[in-house]
């Protein structure tokens, strides 16, 4: 039980000094929290079960419900086994694939050859098969691994650094030609890059949208080399 | 001066002795044979979501495990086959059996059947399949006659001992790697006769094949 600390005798004349707002407004209600053990039913129990005969019931179920699981609980797990609907082609599990790419580079691309263990990607390597580079890779090859886990890889379309849906972005690409006044304003901004592919489609681009202007952007210019030979 | 002990207390040193030993005894043998793979693991038998049986399968049938379980050989798992392999043949045979509605609709949908788990080591044991196959291990030796099993279960402990017994002796075991999948062969019916054939032809493929007695902890615990 809470001892109830006495109250400050009040001088018995001169001036009295109150010790907060409350008590210099003195209200009823404040006078009843300052002689109250606790706020106003915390403390009750007005149900006819008491707290002591419930606290016995509910151990009593607990103890039940543990014999339960006693009997149950202590079987081995039971675990599932999910196999493939439809089996996918020259998948075999546990057994990791390998597969041919090329990682571009700002004049060429390195072959590569992509391990890959139950659709995640382990480990690059060259392409031994590939004349160009007879299976080497450079340190920036070997590293781009980790590029394929990078958190702040774009991971979905933005505009205006909004989310938007795969749907909304390709029916604004989509529409481009039309909305984009022939390309008047349009810029593309891109990494240098020699892929024929993207020389392709760079040129059907220019085809239907001919007034869109093509940037080039590197962080670093090594081009300054071939410049001063 | 009463003694303040009965003088039954005399006795007492020697009953707990005798008690501790008695109990001792007890809880160890109990341990020993209930806590063990052989107990709580041989028989173990599940109830499949479908009720497939491999005694008609593999054994009526005669279907080759490596029909379903086709990764055996190549991968350290041996994989349960989709659905879409029963539909190969279901689809022409019993097509519209009730039985096989799980399947069916498997096979449509693209969701898994859950098939319950029946043979498992702990995680902290590497087992590759392919390479007991391909050396000559026969199914039947861990996994027992599935192809009489309506409904598959736990044959073998699977315990460490029992891995360490085969390894220790692989010679005993080992057959004609086309036969791996022949639950019921055997080197000859008489069984003298194939318990002489066994140790002559099983030394001889061990030797031939470099087949490893491996019993160093990191062959299985890597």
């Amino acid at each position: 039980m809470k001892t109830i600390p006495p109250t400050c005798p009040e001088p018995e004349f001169g001036r009295k000094y109150w010790r907060s707002l409350d008590q210099l407004a003195e209200t009823p209600e404040f006078r009843q929290w300052v002689e109250r053990e606790f706020p106003e039913g915390a403390s009750e129990w007005r149900d006819p079960v008491s707290r002591r005969h419930f606290v016995k019931i509910m151990s009593a179920s607990f103890l039940l419900a543990g014999i339960g699981l006693g009997g149950s609980g202590c079987r081995r797990p039971e675990q599932r086994i999910l196999p493939f609907s439809k089996m996918p082609e020259n998948y075999v599990h546990g057994v990791p694939q390998y597969y041919a790419t090329a990682m571009p580079t700002r004049g060429s691309a390195i072959p590569l050859v992509v391990k890959s263990n139950d659709g995640r990607p382990t480990k690059i390597e060259g392409n031994a098969l590939h004349p160009d580079s007879n299976g080497g890779t450079d340190r920036f090859a070997q590293a781009s691994i980790l590029n394929l886990y990078d958190p702040d890889r774009a991971g979905r379309f933005a505009k205006r650094g909004n989310v938007a849906t795969p749907e909304q972005a390709f029916a604004f690409l989509e529409n481009l030609s039309v909305t984009s006044n022939a390309g008047q304003g349009l810029s593309f901004l891109l990494e240098a890059n020699n892929s024929p592919s993207r020389i392709r489609l760079q040129k059907l681009i220019s085809e239907k949208i001919p007034q869109a202007r093509w940037y080039i952007h590197e962080p670093v210019d090594l081009d300054i080399q071939r410049r001063a030979a | 001066m009463s003694a303040i002990f009965p003088k039954w207390t005399n006795r007492l040193p020697l009953m707990i002795i005798i008690g501790g030993a008695l109990i001792g005894t007890a809880v160890v043998a109990g341990a020993w044979y209930y806590l063990t793979p052989k107990y709580s693991k041989v028989g173990y038998q599940p109830v499949q979501p479908v009720s497939f049986s491999h005694a008609t399968h593999a054994g009526q049938l005669g279907i080759d495990c490596r029909y379903c379980h086709n990764a055996v050989e190549k991968s350290w798992y041996s994989n349960i086959p989709a659905s879409s392999t029963c539909m190969n043949c279901h689809n022409q045979v019993l097509k519209d059996d009730p039985r096989l509605a799980l399947v069916r609709e498997s096979a449509q949908s693209g969701k898994s059947i859950p098939w319950v788990q029946v043979h498992r080591v702990p995680d902290f044991v590497y087992f590759n399949h392919s390479v007991h196959v391909n050396r000559g291990i026969s199914c039947v030796e861990c996994h027992g006659q599935v192809n009489q099993m309506e409904e598959v279960y736990h044959f073998q402990p699977l315990s460490m001992t029992f891995c360490l017994d085969c390894h220790r002796d692989p010679a005993a075991k080992v057959r004609p790697p086309d036969k791996i999948t022949d639950l019921n062969w055997k080197w000859s019916d008489n069984p003298e006769e194939n318990a002489r054939l066994q140790k002559l032809k099983g030394e001889q493929m061990v030797h031939e094949w470099k087949v490893e007695s491996l019993q160093t902890c990191s062959a299985c615990h890597r």
